[in-house]
């Protein structure tokens, strides 16, 4: 499910809320990504209770929402970037209930078909994601599975066992977009999460500058800077914001930007 | 009493939650599991409640009432007497007992009519915790009266300005408080939704006005009640006082939501009758919301901001869906004859989530006959109301005071927005 990359790089993920800043404005903005040199994006399917999303994602759903986006508007625009960036790693990230209405199974063998390579459903605890494994490894479709610092070990195991492409490490207790410190504790953290898999790691929650990903490298294999760059979209516009992260895809290590 | 099976009750129910508050959940369901069939805990629990909000409240028969209604005897269990005016503060006193077990030195809250952020501001300032307390900025704009207790009080209050500014928008703000927050903060979730073990643990705290009921009736009435009802928003005075009688078919239970201005798209809060709501999964738990075809929560109004929510307990959901409950539903006008109905036949003010109960309550009555009884949850007093029921009715007399009054306070608006909302 990753792309290929060097031992030691640190691949970039960002984000794209379908319908952020508009339906229209999608596409070039996750050009304007993949030109920066981030190698995997999440699509977000806006929702009108995001739970688990800080102030700046919470607001982009609204507004996303009001624009229209949808599980539909996100499926299209998943087959079309799939397509225009064979080299990306697109995943959806959706909260539970759109994908529920639109039902489960036919979302993830559509979702398979526009070539998503993962999922990443946050309310959905693994218990309920367990009967779905052998439809998602048919379909080659990888539930990204999210692990905490207070996760307790028989639930990381069992976490860990549902878990496909990669585990993504929450850095920090609480929502999106606030800070974190990469300290021996992180590393501790890291060390026991490496007992119980051996998938590649993806930090999200609190990844916010050059210095967090100079941090990163060589400890994991896949930053998330999401809130951070669907804050600097909002504020700066989508090419400032791309170029924001062309500088942290470069922090991360001897990823020069391609275009 | 009301038990899930592993959070589930029938197809509703569940924890769909992030990640990150699953630990805290299990903490608190492993602490509820340890202690509910413990007798001396509930003993601890009728004490205080006792003690601190005056417990048990009493059963009152309403004769000139039932004559003007014509039909059965209809009674009223007073939760509007306990200390802060609502049932509200039997479940926050419980969940009171829990955070001191816990040792958790904050609390947060979510809060529609305010009446559960009243009360826990309440416990909070007998306990010693620091507070904060979520609320729509409109329902802010509704019950000011209970938003100015809870900050004299010394609870933070947080106005909730995104998406309908109401309960369901509260409720998703103290869900990310608490993902942030929980290791030293407990989540005091005010109703009977939400994910599990809440639905489960507060339907057993609110259940002591069932237990109550039960034994009330069968020395004042001599027997069981034909008919119970209750309003229903999340659905927690109405499960507290059902308790008792769910598994005995023989006594109707009718549950009221607010029919709002009528059964247009956003214009009201039914969700548990036909076309109303549907299987959803958001806010942590499985229920029958209000929602669009993408599965996008909808949005919702009543005249009582406490009854003005987009889901319902998943335990109401189940008895609907089982035939065992009876829904109904009052619209904001219905409530309001109602409210006056009672405040002139009886002497008492009802809140107006609870004249929604009475609406439905009469509504029942008059089909039956003298020798039958009908009991009404009135969960809550109308003070808090007041603005709203003198809009309602409005008044030269109310309208003169209050332009009086508004010159006789100090006056901020020179020292910049919102000055005087500051605690």
């Amino acid at each position: 499910m990753l792309p290929e990359k060097k031992p030691q790089e640190l691949l970039v993920m960002s984000h794209a809320v379908v319908g952020y800043p508009s339906l229209e404005a999608n596409l070039p903005a996750i050009d304007g990504l993949v030109a920066a040199g981030v190698k995997m994006i999440e699509l977000q399917i806006p929702f009108s209770d995001p739970v688990a999303d800080g102030p700046t994602l919470a607001h982009a759903c609204h507004v996303a929402l009001k624009n229209g986006g949808g599980v539909k508007q996100a499926l299209a625009l998943a087959e079309q970037v799939s397509r225009r960036h064979p080299q990306v790693s697109f995943l959806l990230m959706s909260y539970l209930n759109p994908l529920y209405r639109y039902g489960l199974d036919r979302l993830f063998i559509d979702a398979a078909e526009a070539g998503v390579k993962g999922l990443i459903i946050p309310d959905l605890p693994v218990e309920a994601l367990e009967p779905h494994l052998p439809l998602l490894d048919k379909l080659n479709l990888a539930p990204i599975m999210m692990v905490t610092p207070v996760t307790p070990p028989e639930r990381l195991q069992r976490i860990s066992a549902a878990a496909r492409g990669m585990v993504y490490v929450v850095a920090r207790t609480g929502v999106t977009g606030s800070q974190t410190r990469w300290d021996a504790e992180f590393d501790n953290y890291i060390a026991r999460l490496k007992r119980y898999t051996d998938l590649p790691l993806a930090v999200g929650f609190g990844v916010r500058s050059a210095e967090d990903l100079r941090q990163l490298r060589g400890r994991v294999e896949v930053a998330a800077v999401c809130s951070r760059y669907i804050e600097w979209q909002g504020k700066l516009g989508s090419d400032a914001a791309a170029e924001r992260m062309a500088e942290l895809c470069e922090a991360a290590g001897g990823m020069e930007a391609t275009a | 009493m009301i038990r899930s099976n592993n959070g589930m009750f029938g197809s509703f129910g569940g924890r769909y939650t992030p990640e990150i508050l699953t630990p805290a959940l299990m903490e608190l369901e492993r602490l509820f599991f340890s202690l509910r069939d413990d007798p001396d805990f509930w003993r601890e629990y009728q004490t205080l409640a006792q003690q601190f909000s005056g417990r048990p409240t009493p059963l009152t028969p309403c004769e000139r009432l039932s004559k003007a209604i014509g039909g059965a005897q209809i009674w009223l269990k007073r939760e509007d007497l306990n200390h802060s005016g609502a049932h509200k503060v039997n479940n926050v006193l419980g969940q009171g007992l829990l955070v001191r077990r816990m040792g958790k030195r904050r609390v947060i809250a979510e809060t529609g009519a305010g009446q559960h952020g009243l009360a826990t501001a309440i416990m909070a300032a007998r306990l010693g915790l620091e507070c904060r307390i979520y609320m729509g900025a409109d329902d802010i704009e509704r019950q000011y009266g209970n938003v100015f207790w809870m900050r004299r009080l010394g609870a933070e209050v947080i106005p909730v300005a995104t998406g309908a500014r109401t309960l369901k928008e509260a409720m998703d703000e103290a869900l990310r408080d608490w993902a942030a927050s929980f290791e030293d903060t407990h989540y005091v979730l005010g109703t009977a939704c939400g994910p599990a073990p809440f639905p489960e643990l507060v339907a057993y705290f609110q259940s002591i006005i069932g237990r109550e009921l039960q034994q009330q009736a069968l020395s004042q009435i001599g027997r069981n009640p034909d008919s119970v009802v209750a309003c229903v928003g999340g659905g927690s005075n109405a499960l507290g006082a059902f308790a008792p009688y769910i598994d005995q078919g023989d006594v109707e239970l009718i549950g009221v939501e607010a029919g709002g201005r009528s059964r247009e798209e956003g214009q009201h809060s039914i969700r548990l009758q036909e076309g109303t709501g549907e299987d959803g999964i958001a806010q942590g738990f499985k229920t029958l919301f209000l929602q669009d075809s993408d599965g996008q929560l909808g949005h919702t109004h009543s005249v009582a901001a406490g009854l003005d929510y987009v889901g319902v307990s998943p335990i109401l959901a189940d008895l609907a869906q089982r035939g065992r409950l009876t829904p109904d539903s009052a619209t904001d006008e219905e409530a309001l004859t109602a409210f006056e109905t009672l405040l002139r036949h009886e002497g008492i003010i009802p809140a107006l989530e609870s004249s929604h109960a009475l609406a439905g309550g009469f509504r029942r009555a008059a089909q039956m006959s003298p020798s039958e009884h009908v009991v009404i949850n009135l969960s809550g007093r109308g003070d808090k109301d007041i603005f709203n029921v003198a809009r309602a009715f409005p008044h030269p007399d109310w309208s003169a005071f209050l332009q009086r009054e508004l010159a006789r306070q100090p006056d901020f608006t020179t020292q910049g927005e919102n000055a005087a909302d500051v605690a």
